[in-house]
């Protein structure tokens, strides 16, 4: 086995644990700087995976008895991770005042959730799927209680870890039944026998099961009640990583569930995945219309959001795959900018109600822009990332929609919640420049870290909607990887069809005839 | 009586019934963790009888994963019920309420 396959994952682990031994030998006071330590050992590692991370001539390779697997969709989400990861540990060093005790454990348990983000895209394995899902998951009940004096931390935590532990028991038992009719666990073995269950009740059952899991981290729609409370709860930066990098792992595991281990049977969930979009579409912003806390309408918007890219899914094609990577890279500058301002402005406020905004544009023009711009790129309106990531999902079902009609019903719901959502957003933006009294008129301090983040997050949001082109190059050779493992697995899948009603034998096997009993 | 498959499985369903039901039906907190450990288990025991039955190991070096991060995940999940608990003197899911619609 290669070990430098796993570098990414080994050197983000080692960065965690080392600060983690600095934080012995350091006096409390420079305790807050090890954060830029840690972003600064993220960038290295991006700039590391950029440049001399390079996959083989096959386009894949794997590890641990192709448990794991690296290829060009892998690596993109990797570095996608780290580049959310980045920004947030520079937002969790302006926001670690407000954390009274174990600052180094706060960056060090933000790394670990990396990790078990870079080993989720890397899944190849029902085992991998599970442990790295956990890894995050248990991470983030952590980060999000971490404001112990806060009952509204405390009280996030806790609802986040009876509904994440609820749907944790719902895809181990989801895995112990598809394990149990295909006797399969790895991906690429299950694609090969999958077409065979597809009469299999129980196996289609366990399938469904393993999604409410994903589902639970992609917040779509009937797991999505925790989405909002755990966004208000929780700490800024903790709510930025939750937003994007658990989404993404998640987006990233439905892919690889869904288009490398099932195929066959999504091709024929694609009622039910018009009917989950749709619904989360429509779900996330009705809901998000009432809310006067900030964090908690982006909680809702990020609903919604699950809902657009879960169209790219519903829509079984490369370029839905493609679009989902394109909104997801517009989501990552546009959450992030909207987090960073949030962190800054209600640093010390008790309460994130929108009001508190009220004069940003006096405080700080900077600020006011960036936030602005991000409402702006979060309801799609052109110039920005949010609007041709939504093109290019609309696009992507409408192509569909010939063979059936579903589709058009689902662009036209998905463009009503579009509208819908232009009240809330514009509504941020009104509190933003409205000239009326701000609470506190003192102009907001940036440091320079901050400054930078800000800036590059405006630019990507710009440069993802002005010049798609580079990007979208590269989310579409990503999603290929994901349809040339699935066209490899057809090549090798030459086995007949069974009968739809021999599913009770094939859920004993042949091999069960005879146990050996002790 | 010849113990099977069928059993085993019977047996995991219930089980994951009963924490289900659990879940829905109590309203203290240590409690509903107690029902969420059950129903983890009853996928174990469902992962075992598969693999027992197949003559498969697979499922039973997942069990070991999950045995490891439940163990994690109830320590993570007890240490914050008592931290939820030293704040409000309460553990029941009707205090959580500073958070609503």
């Amino acid at each position: 086995m290669n070990i430098a396959l796993l570098s990414h994952e080994w050197l983000v682990l080692l960065l965690g644990l080392g600060l983690l031994l600095a934080d012995l030998w350091l006096p409390p006071a420079a305790r807050r700087k090890l954060g830029y330590v840690a972003a600064l050992g993220v960038a290295a590692i991006l700039l590391y995976s950029i440049l001399f991370v390079r996959l083989p001539a096959g386009g894949v390779e794997y590890a641990f008895g192709r448990m794991y697997i690296l290829d060009s969709l892998a690596l993109f989400f990797k570095r996608f991770f780290l580049l959310a990861a980045l920004a947030v540990l520079l937002m969790s060093v302006e926001f670690a005042a407000e954390i009274q005790s174990g600052l180094t454990e706060y960056y060090a348990l933000t790394l670990f959730a990396l990790a078990g983000m870079l080993f989720a895209c890397s899944a190849n394995d029902f085992t991998l799927l599970f442990v790295s899902l956990e890894l995050i998951t248990i991470s983030f009940y952590i980060l999000t209680s971490f404001q112990r004096a806060r009952t509204l931390s405390l009280e996030a935590g806790v609802k986040y870890l009876i509904i994440g532990a609820l749907s944790t028991s719902f895809t181990v038992f989801g895995i112990a039944l598809v394990y149990g009719t295909s006797g399969k666990l790895n991906f690429q073995d299950l694609a090969a026998v999958a077409p065979q269950l597809i009469g299999n009740k129980l196996f289609l059952f366990g399938l469904l099961w393993v999604m409410v899991g994903l589902g639970f981290k992609i917040a779509a729609f009937p797991f999505q009640i925790w989405a909002p409370d755990v966004y208000q709860g929780a700490p800024s930066p903790t709510t930025a990583f939750l937003a994007i990098g658990s989404k993404a792992a998640g987006f990233a595991l439905v892919l690889r569930v869904l288009f490398t281990a099932v195929p066959a049977i999504t091709a024929q969930w694609s009622h039910l995945l018009i009917v989950i979009s749709a619904v989360t579409i429509l779900y996330g912003n009705l809901c998000a219309l009432p809310q006067r806390n900030v964090k908690r309408l982006l909680g809702y918007s990020s609903i919604a959001h699950a809902g657009y890219m879960l169209l790219g899914v519903a829509a079984l094609s490369a370029a839905g795959q493609s679009a989902i990577l394109y909104y997801l890279s517009g989501y990552l500058f546009t959450v992030l900018a909207a987090f960073t301002v949030i962190c800054l402005v209600m640093r010390h406020a008790e309460g994130e109600d929108i009001s508190r905004l009220a004069g940003l544009n006096q405080r700080s023009p900077l600020l006011a822009a960036a936030m602005a711009l991000a409402m702006v790129s979060l309801a799609g309106v052109p110039p920005m990332a949010g609007f041709f990531g939504k093109f290019l999902l609309f696009k992507a079902a409408l192509a569909q929609g010939a063979t059936q009609h579903g589709y058009y019903w689902l662009v036209g719901i998905a463009i009503l919640g579009v509208v819908i959502s232009l009240y809330y957003y514009f509504g941020v933006i009104r509190a933003i420049y409205w000239p009326g009294n701000a609470p506190d008129p003192s102009p907001i301090p940036v440091s320079r870290p901050i400054l930078l983040s800000i800036y590059a997050c405006v630019a990507g949001m710009f440069f993802l909607g002005l010049y798609p082109n580079p990007v979208v190059t590269l989310t579409s050779k990503a999603a290929s990887a994901l349809q040339a493992e699935t066209a490899a697995i057809h090549a090798t899948a030459t086995l007949p069809k069974a009968p739809r009603a021999a599913w009770t034998r094939s859920l004993l096997g042949p091999a069960s005839a005879a146990p050996s009993r002790p | 009586m010849n113990v099977g498959l069928g059993h085993y499985l019977v047996v995991s369903a219930l089980l994951f019934a009963l924490g289900l039901f659990g879940v829905i039906a109590r309203r203290n907190l240590l409690v509903i963790y107690m029902s969420l450990e059950l129903m983890l288990n009853a996928a174990n025991l469902a992962l075992v009888a598969f693999s027992r039955f197949t003559n498969n190991l697979d499922g039973q070096i997942l069990v070991f994963f999950v045995i490891t991060v439940a163990a994690a995940e109830v320590s993570v999940g007890l240490a914050l019920i008592v931290a939820l608990y030293r704040k409000r003197r309460s553990a029941h899911v009707e205090d959580l309420t500073a958070m609503k619609l």
